[in-house]
């Protein structure tokens, strides 16, 4: 295995086109759509800083007194009403998106001033402000109405930008978007939770989750910057030519007899298509740590990260190395069995390009249509990029366990069918 | 030690080698000749386990190799038709990888490296790439590799295809030294007629997949022993001439050649009188004649009615 190892690394670092297929493609891409999509994924925000202005409009203490004044002539049981009571007192919606804003994760992006409606006004036409946003008046009475009763349509947010479309209005937008999500999302919840029949435990806990809730939707992940997101998802996609690296060098063995010359050293011939697969996943991961070292070193995508980051990260990167060792065992049976590169090149011009896109190597799988994101997932490429993304957000390694099964069952099924189809007979 | 009984392969339904008889002894060196597309190549591929046949076998030492292609891989050398090398590694790298494969490590492998290199005379040129050399040190470090790990017996395809005299050369008398000083059983495929003149005890003359003749060398020529051969050069071409010379009934063929005709003859007959009076009635200078005994050439020219280059 060394040995096979040792020449396909030494046939590969000799062949420039390759290495630039490998390492400086995926560098430049990496550039390109990290600086071109900066902000997008709402991780690169540190230096945004942008100044909004917030009009309140409403006042809480009112608007939850009006609605609980109001719950009296509905006609509800005693019990339900106290609990309904209590869980107005406390989802106060207005704090929350006070909350929010002058969270610490916010701090950085934005930074919201009180003003009222003419003050607010005149900053976005100086300037001084990016943004306004208008909190109307009975905004926490319509809100709880809509949360808890489901009666109305809820209450709008108003949110006036000076540059439509800028970068930064898009942001606070999505921000105020995300919020306005919550609250619905709370409203279904509420509503599933079987009308107004809840104890007053569960309205606690669903109180409680609303605050969570809507901070972990805005911003209690950790947020991931275009560069770190596009530094995986480049090597999650360019890992996948090492396969087709492989496979050609293959098709250049078989085309040239030096295949025939390593059968007649009597070597099993599964030990050729062994040796491929090591050779494959050993360069796979090279080329992923590579990908990393370079974007840490220049764009700081990963500074400050812990050893554990680290070891998660690696073991991410050592399964879909394998799963890559698959498929270029795979490509190597086809073209020694067939004597062709049909499916090489195939692969290596279309194919990859298309997991790369449902992956989400291009974009967000979350931009995406539904079902292009189930088979997505579903791809080798996807599924680490995936795992490495929920790794990198702090996810608890448990929830790796499911994108890092699947890579390995493609995995196991690649390698499978790769022993199948070479020929085992020890002559051509 | 090495036999093969009808050996044959069908290719597509056509019969590339069709029902090969031939044997080699030990120290043995032996030729197999015969023109492009004979079958050559796939009578040694078989022969060398690599292509199995569709019938027939191939016996070392009484036993079949094609049941266990491994007791003769152990002991053959193949240098292929082809450069079968790492195009982008150097010749040391390669012969590194191609002896690790047969198991060599260390020390034993450097010296077995620095042998063959010393054998090929590519001793000083060990660290280039390989597609940097010329076609004939390509050749050469081809013929390296298959040295390695020792082997008894050297099986080399056409091993002078396309290069340079200087490395031509260089590689005939490497194999004759083998040959001769190490007891190396050699087959050896071409078709130039002249290197397996040179290196070959007994040939084996194959043609559309069938031997056509076989013997030592003596026994082949022995096939002409009734002819000769003259070669006449004259100061310009005179087709004229050739046509003339063959209607005359006592010369068995005459063909054209660079500088003039070539005859051939029966053995004794007194034909050069008429062939001056030929050229002096067309008016042409004879420049030279040269009378030879035959060669496999023209063993082959006679067999097939072919010449081996065609
Ligand atoms: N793998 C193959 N598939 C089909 N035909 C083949 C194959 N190898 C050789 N042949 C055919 O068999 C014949 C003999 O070829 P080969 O053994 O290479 O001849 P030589 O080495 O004497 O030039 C040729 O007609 C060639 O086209
Ligand atoms: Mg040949």
């Amino acid at each position: 295995m060394g040995t096979f190892l040792k020449k396909d690394m030494l046939v590969l670092v000799r062949d420039k086109t390759e290495l630039t297929i490998l390492l400086a493609m995926p560098f430049i891409l990496m550039v390109i759509l990290g600086f071109a999509l900066r902000g997008l994924l709402g991780g690169d925000t540190e230096a945004l800083h942008m100044p909004v202005a917030v009009v309140q409009l409403d006042d809480e203490q009112r608007g939850t007194e009006q609605f609980v004044d109001e719950l009296d002539s509905i006609g509800l049981p005693p019990e339900v009403m106290a609990e309904l009571e209590m869980t107005a007192a406390e989802l106060r919606p207005y704090s929350l998106l006070e909350n929010i804003l002058t969270s610490d994760n916010m701090s950085d992006m934005l930074e919201p001033v009180l003003l009222d409606a003419s003050e607010a006004e005149q900053a976005l036409k100086n300037g001084e402000v990016a943004a306004v946003l208008t909190v109307p008046e009975n905004f926490t009475y319509h809100a709880l109405q809509k949360m808890l009763l489901d009666i109305g349509s809820g209450s709008e947010l108003h949110i006036s930008v000076s540059e439509y479309g800028s970068l930064s209005a898009s942001l606070f937008h999505e921000i105020i978007d995300r919020f306005v999500h919550t609250l619905n999302f709370e409203t279904a919840v509420s509503k599933a939770s079987g009308d107004m029949a809840t104890t007053s435990a569960e309205q606690e806990e669903m109180a409680a989750a609303a605050d969570i809730g809507g901070i972990e939707t805005v911003s209690a992940r950790e947020p991931v910057s275009s560069f770190q997101y596009y530094t995986i998802a480049m090597a999650v996609m360019f890992v996948l030519y090492v396969a087709t690296a492989i496979g050609q060098k293959a098709y250049v063995e078989r085309q040239q007899h030096v295949f025939s010359r390593i059968l007649l050293s009597d070597r099993h011939p599964l030990a050729y298509l062994g040796g491929k697969f090591v050779s494959a996943t050993v360069i796979a991961f090279c080329q992923i740590v590579i990908l990393f070292v370079l974007s840490s070193l220049i764009f700081r995508s990963f500074a400050s990260e812990t050893v554990a980051f680290w070891f998660g990260m690696a073991v991410i990167s050592f399964v879909l190395s394998i799963c890559v060792g698959g498929v270029a065992a795979l490509l190597t049976s086809l073209t020694i069995r067939f004597n062709n590169n049909a499916v090489t090149i195939v692969f290596s011009a279309g194919i990859v390009s298309l997991l790369a896109f449902v992956g989400g190597s291009f974009m967000p799988v979350s931009e995406m249509a539904e079902f292009l994101g189930v088979i997505g997932r579903w791809t080798p490429n996807g599924a680490a990029l995936s795992a490495y993304i929920q790794w990198m957000q702090g996810a608890d390694a448990k929830l790796l366990l499911e994108p890092m099964t699947r890579i390995a069952v493609i995995a196991v099924v690649l390698l499978s069918a790769s022993v199948f189809i070479f020929p085992r007979r020890r002559s051509i | 030690m090495l036999e093969t009984e009808a050996l044959r392969k069908v290719f597509n339904g056509k019969a590339a080698v069709d029902g090969i008889n031939l044997y080699m002894e030990k120290g043995e060196s032996v030729g197999l000749l015969g023109p492009n597309g004979a079958g050559k190549s796939t009578t040694i591929s078989m022969i060398s386990s690599l292509v199995r046949p569709t019938s027939g076998d191939v016996m070392l030492h009484g036993k079949s190799t094609v049941k266990d292609p491994s007791q003769i891989r152990r002991v053959l050398g193949v240098v292929p038709q082809e450069i079968a090398l790492y195009q982008e590694l150097t010749a040391y790298e390669n012969l590194i990888f191609f002896g690790r494969i047969y198991g060599l490590r260390g020390k034993v492998l450097e010296k077995k490296i620095a042998e063959v290199l010393e054998l090929v005379g590519l001793a000083d040129r060990q660290k280039e790439v390989v597609k940097t050399y010329s076609g004939g040190m390509q050749r050469r470090i081809n013929m390296a590799a298959a040295m390695l790990h020792e082997p008894e017996i050297l099986i080399m395809d056409e091993p002078t295809v396309g290069i340079d005299p200087q490395s031509r050369s260089h590689i005939l008398e490497t194999v004759r030294r083998l040959n001769q000083e190490k007891g190396l059983t050699v087959l050896y495929t071409s078709h130039y007629m002249e290197e397996v003149e040179r290196l070959c005890d007994r040939v084996y003359i194959m043609d559309h997949g069938r031997i056509i003749a076989s013997g030592a060398k003596d026994e082949l020529k022995r096939i002409l022993s009734g002819e000769e051969t003259i070669w006449i050069d004259l100061d310009r071409p005179y087709p004229k001439l050739l046509s003339s010379l063959q209607m005359n009934e006592e010369i068995i063929q005459a063909t054209e050649t660079e500088k003039g005709v070539k005859l051939i003859v029966p053995k004794g007959a007194r034909i050069l009188a008429s062939v001056f009076q030929e050229a002096e009635h067309h008016q042409v200078q004879i420049v030279n004649v040269n009378v030879q005994t035959p060669t496999l050439e023209d063993v082959f020219l006679h067999l097939t009615g072919r010449k081996l280059r065609d």
